[in-house]
């Protein structure tokens, strides 16, 4: 398990990063690691390139700007999960980023690395659609800004061109009146999900819901933003009822893989259970329960 | 056959002791130690292991040293056609390329398979590297030796290998179907053989019986999985033609010799030097084709070679475990009485055999009356081959499937005559004064397996279960518990009987203890230190023996050349009974002589003199001593008037113990689960066992063994599992597919200790390495079916997982 031989980069800038990724198609970026080093090492992964990105100053930061929150693509998990700001605007990130690995993983690990990786059954991809978050990535020709739901396409495939990197996350800050949830099934705790439901509830003041938001992870290629489900549950009074009838629209949804850790209706079938567990605990926050 | 298993039962009776008396047992944990034997002492490993600061086998680094890589096979079942590695020889960095024709040219003996219980059974020659034939997914084909790993790992991709692929064989049911196809094509099937280890009328006791219990339990392949995985770094000096062997190993003597028969070389030029060991749960027990071919490697290039299985490799190359299929059969009576057993294992091994054989499967079969007294038995053995990796230790022993289904037919049983499970244990348990009890195959020593019971009931009740259970119940939580009870062969084991039995190797230890010119003393023991204490607990054992102080002991292991010779290896739970016990009497010898000595110089009778804390004196007159710096120095250096003219000078004392029988240690484990009954996940609430394993020598390493046994109970029974698909192919090979548990699947442990102890060992020390591992499987699964008993669940096969319990759970309501 040693990697085959690669030329190794040290980008002090975005700049040089989309230089050297035009310069060499067979190049990949390396930020935290944490899914690119075991691939190396499997050789699995074999570039002729590595551009280290972990020198580059300015992209690691959290902050609030035009109603959203911005995350640059090198903070780690742990910095956004423990982030007061992604706690009081965006909870369903900082609730989210708990699941990703163990801490030491969330120490090295990049919301950017783990965005661009685009893993179905991983929780940040997910929660970017569930939140209706925009990319920005940066190429030869500048800057463009990618919705969520455009950006993540298929297994471990996004909208970012060879030679774009991705720089920064835009999560709109959530309404008021609005409660989160995840609900994760895992084998084991840190392990990737076998299923994983991502929920926002806005209830309004006469107990309607005004918007609602269900993704699925690990469901099919990629995540599965669960609109039908969306569709019931948006205007109407938020019943038991309404809820089981959301949940197995959000199921019905799904295209979960068939692995040996789960066969795909048992996916099918437990992103049923974990939606009406996600939505009725984002229902309770949002009218003022835990 | 079955003549040679009735010899086996006569010969292991232990020998002269039909009417034993028994030393006065207690219920308490320390019993009635007043030094430091049953002492809860720091272990002496810890400082070094926990700081990182040890030396593994990796650590080792010799001058000029070469790394090498072990190209496998891709393919589950396939003749090799060509093998070209002329482009790998001529690449940078490359000092050598060995194909599996030349490691065969350069042995003279096949891989030895050391346990042959079954007399006529085929056991094919198995080579380092694949001479002819692959047979498995990751079987070795070619090794490279380059100037480092990554070097040696890009030349493997040079070999060109042409491979033409047969079918697998990739299920025991493939293996055994009609048209099959075979893995070894001159064998009339894929059979290896079969065995029956029969006891009493098994066929008088079926046609009599009230009921008759059948089932068949499937068990998954699973691996013991040591953060360190196997090395070996090879030197063969082409001078003095010393092979010299860095080797991450439990078996360090059985290594040496094996390697003289497989290179054909006398032991004398072979020395086997064990670091620490990081982990070895019994797969570094068995000894493997890569030690071969990096001492090979080393005698083709001249220089030192080191071979580290990597993770990957580990899920094909290290020793796989666990898989069988198991037929039972059990007849009662109305009131409980279980009256027959009979039962078919179907051992499901690799592609070739391990060097235990077909050995943890027998074992399986031979202990499957567990503790309880079952007048007759028909208890079969079937090895298969199949295009999996070959089979080989793992802590347990084939013991966990014995206890799966003993402790699940008692369950079955209870259920069927509508009787309480646990008055069914109590009503077949072999009582206490049974003993010693010749069970189908082996004689249990000693114990008390209704008091156990009992004080796991009482803890249970203690811990406030039962109020938990009825508490979570009432609010909808599906919450259980669940009991198994186990016994387990320790103290491994009567040479000529291990013999008799089929094994090609011996059981004894041999132990030296040494006071130096400064009266500090030196164990020197063959036995490994693989993480679980056996430097403390020999320690401790000799200090007792010998009035010192623990700081004042040290033991040396590690080292053929230095240290004396432990037959086995450590392993099958053997290291603190045995090797204490030759301790405990090589250290009481030489404590004798230190008093004849003091004796001398105090002008006092050696009866009338006391050791504690490294200073002799006489009874009653404390200022008349002498320390045992003092008597060190007389021994060795200045001994004109102090060292009597009878005495030898040098104190030492060596002491080769060949047990009369093994010894049995046994407990009770309790499980408090709740299962998510819409997802199927099982949580481990607590969790309780309640031991026996004679004296404890250390109650701090007695607990850490028990807990990471059980750890590995846990795992086997809710998540690990080693995958192959219909095409042969491994789909487990990292640890995000391989699940172990990690520290939050595990529940917290409380553990209730009694002590009877093992009157045919010095110290009355019995092993207990692997009581954790062999109990646990089937207390969680009881505990799973009491937290569904709404659902008529019955689980019959490991690992349980979330969708195959969802599953269970629908079948059962079906069922209803």
């Amino acid at each position: 398990m040693k990697a085959a031989t690669f030329e190794y980069v040290r980008a002090t800038s975005v700049d040089q990063v989309v230089r050297t990724l035009a310069e060499d198609e067979d190049a990949k970026i390396l930020a935290g690691g944490q899914s690119l080093v075991p691939l190396l090492n499997m050789r699995l992964a074999r570039p002729t390139t590595v551009i280290d990105i972990t020198r580059i100053d300015d992209l690691s930061y959290v902050r609030r700007a035009n109603g959203h929150v911005e995350i640059g693509a090198l903070t780690t998990h742990r910095l956004a999960e423990t982030s007061e700001l992604v706690r009081r605007n965006v909870p369903l990130l900082a609730e989210a980023l708990r699941y990703v690995g163990h801490v030491t993983i969330r120490n090295r690990g990049t919301i950017g690395g783990s965005i661009a990786h685009a893993d179905p059954a991983a929780e940040l991809p997910a929660t970017c659609v569930a939140l209706d978050a925009e990319l920005v990535v940066q190429g030869p020709h500048g800057q463009r800004v990618i919705a969520a739901a455009d950006f993540f396409q298929g297994y471990l495939m996004t909208a970012i061109e060879p030679e774009e990197v991705i720089t920064e996350v835009r999560v709109p800050v959530l309404a008021q009146g609005t409660g989160c949830a995840v609900e994760e099934l895992a084998r084991r705790s840190g392990d990737f999900a076998l299923v994983a439901v991502f929920a926002t509830m806005t209830i309004g003041t006469d107990g309607t819901c005004q918007d609602a938001r269900i993704t699925v992870a690990g469901a099919g290629p990629a995540p599965v933003r669960a609109t039908g489900a969306e569709a019931l549950l948006k205007g109407a009074a938020v019943t038991p009822d309404v809820i089981s009838a959301a949940a197995r629209a959000a199921a019905d949804a799904t295209d979960p893989p068939n692995d040996i850790h789960g066969p795909a209706e048992y996916r099918r079938e437990m992103a049923a259970v974990l939606s009406r567990r996600a939505i009725t605990k984002a229902t309770n926050r949002a009218n003022g329960g835990v | 056959m079955e003549r040679r298993d009735r010899t086996f039962v006569a010969l292991a009776r232990p020998r002269g002791r039909p009417g034993q008396t028994k030393r006065e047992d207690t219920l308490v944990e320390q019993n009635t130690h007043d030094g430091l034997i049953g002492a809860r002492v720091r272990r002496k490993e810890d400082l070094r292991l926990l700081t990182g600061r040890t030396q593994f086998v990796d650590d080792v680094a010799l001058s000029g040293m070469l790394e090498a890589a072990v190209l496998r096979s891709p393919v589950p079942h396939a003749r090799i056609l060509s093998i070209d590695a002329s482009e790998a020889l001529e690449h940078p960095g490359v000092y050598a390329v060995v194909t599996g024709a030349e490691v065969k040219a350069a042995v003279s003996a096949p891989q030895p398979v050391i346990w042959r219980m079954i007399p006529d059974q085929l056991i094919p020659d198995g080579y380092p590297l694949a001479v002819d034939k692959v047979r498995y997914v990751g079987q070795g084909v070619a090794a490279v030796a380059a100037k480092d790993r990554a070097t040696a790992e890009d030349a493997l991709e040079l070999i060109d290998v042409e491979y033409e692929e047969l079918p697998p064989v990739a299920t025991l049911e493939d293996a055994l179907a009609e048209d099959a196809p075979k893995l070894y094509e001159d064998w009339p099937s894929n059979v290896s053989g079969s065995t029956t280890i029969p006891k009493g009328d098994v066929a008088t006791a079926f046609a009599d019986a009230d009921v008759v219990v059948s089932e068949t339990f499937r068990f998954a392949r699973q691996m013991g999985t040591p953060l360190e995985t196997r090395g070996v770094v090879a030197t063969w000096d082409p001078y003095t033609d010393q092979l010299d062997m860095w080797l991450s190993t439990q078996s360090p003597n059985l290594a040496r010799d094996l390697l003289g028969e497989v290179l054909g070389i006398s032991v004398d030029k072979i020395r086997v030097r064990t670091p620490d060991v990081g982990g070895g749960f019994g797969n570094k027990f068995d000894f493997y084709g890569e030690e071969i071919v990096a001492a090979i490697l080393s005698r083709r290039t001249g220089r030192s070679v080191k071979l580290i299985e990597d993770r990957m490799e580990s899920f094909v190359a290290n020793a796989h475990s666990r898989e069988q299929k198991i037929d039972v059969e059990l007849a009662a009576t109305s009131d409980g009485t279980i009256t027959g057993l009979k039962a078919t294992v179907y051992a499901v091994l690799g592609g070739q055999l391990g060097t235990v054989g077909i050995g943890p499967c027998w074992t399986t079969a031979a202990l499957m009356t567990g503790p309880y007294d079952i007048a007759n038995v028909e208890l079969s053995v079937v090895g298969v081959m199949t295009n999996r990796s070959p089979y080989g230790s793992y802590r347990g022993w084939g013991q966990p499937k014995s206890n799966f289904v003993h402790e699940r037919m008692v369950e079955l049983l209870a259920q069927r005559i509508g009787m309480d499970a646990q008055d069914v244990r109590l009503k077949n348990f072999v009582p206490p004064d049974a003993f010693p009890y010749g069970s189908p195959v082996f004689f249990y020593d000693s114990g008390r397996y209704a008091d156990c019971l009992d004080l796991c009931r009482k803890s249970v009740e203690q811990a406030g279960w039962l109020e938990r259970r009825d508490k979570a119940r009432a609010d909808g939580t599906a919450v259980g518990i669940g009991y198994s009870f186990h016994v387990e062969i320790t103290a491994f084991g009567p040479s000529r009987i291990l013999n008799m039995a089929g094994l090609q190797h011996s059981g004894f230890d041999e132990e030296v203890v040494r006071i130096d010119s400064t009266g500090r003393v030196t164990v020197y023991t063959g036995q490994s230190a693989m993480g679980q204490g056996v430097q403390t607990a020999l320690a401790q054992v000799a200090a007792q023996s010998l009035g010192v102080a623990l700081d004042d002991v040290t033991v040396v292991v590690g080292d053929t050349d230095t240290c004396p010779y432990t037959g086995y290896g450590t392993g099958a739970s053997r290291a603190a009974a045995v090797g204490g016990g030759a301790v405990l009497t090589a250290a009481t010898r030489l404590k004798e002589k230190v008093l004849r000595i003091a004796g001398q110089v105090l002008e006092a009778s050696p009866e009338d003199l006391v050791v504690e804390d490294g200073r002799v004196s006489v009874a009653g007159a404390p200022d008349k001593s002498i320390s045992m710096a003092e008597i060190g120095d007389a021994s060795y250096r200045r001994m004109n008037g102090l060292l009597p003219e009878s005495e030898s000078p040098t104190l030492e004392e060596r002491e080769v113990f060949d047990p009369a029988n093994v010894a049995f240690s046994y407990g009770c484990t309790a499980v408090l689960t709740e299962v998510d009954t819409e997802t199927g996940e099982v949580r481990l609430l607590d969790y309780l066992i309640a031991h026996d394993c004679g004296t404890v020598i250390n109650p701090l390493i007695v607990d850490g063994q028990l807990h990471g046994g059980a750890a590995q109970a846990i795992g086997g029974a809710l998540y690990e599992e080693l995958v192959y698909g219909d095409d042969g192919q491994i789909q487990t090979t990292t640890f995000m597919d391989y699940l172990i548990p990690t520290a939050s699947e595990i529940p917290p442990f409380k553990l209730e200790h009694m002590a009877t102890v093992a009157d045919h060992i010095p110290g009355g020390f019995k092993g207990m390495g692997e009581g954790g591992t062999i109990g646990g499987g089937a207390a969680i699964t009881h505990a799973v079916e009491d937290a569904l008993s709404d659902y008529g669940v019955s689980i019959t096969s490991l690992p349980i997982t979330p969708p195959r319990l969802l599953a269970a759970m629908r079948a059962g309501k079906d069922n209803r």
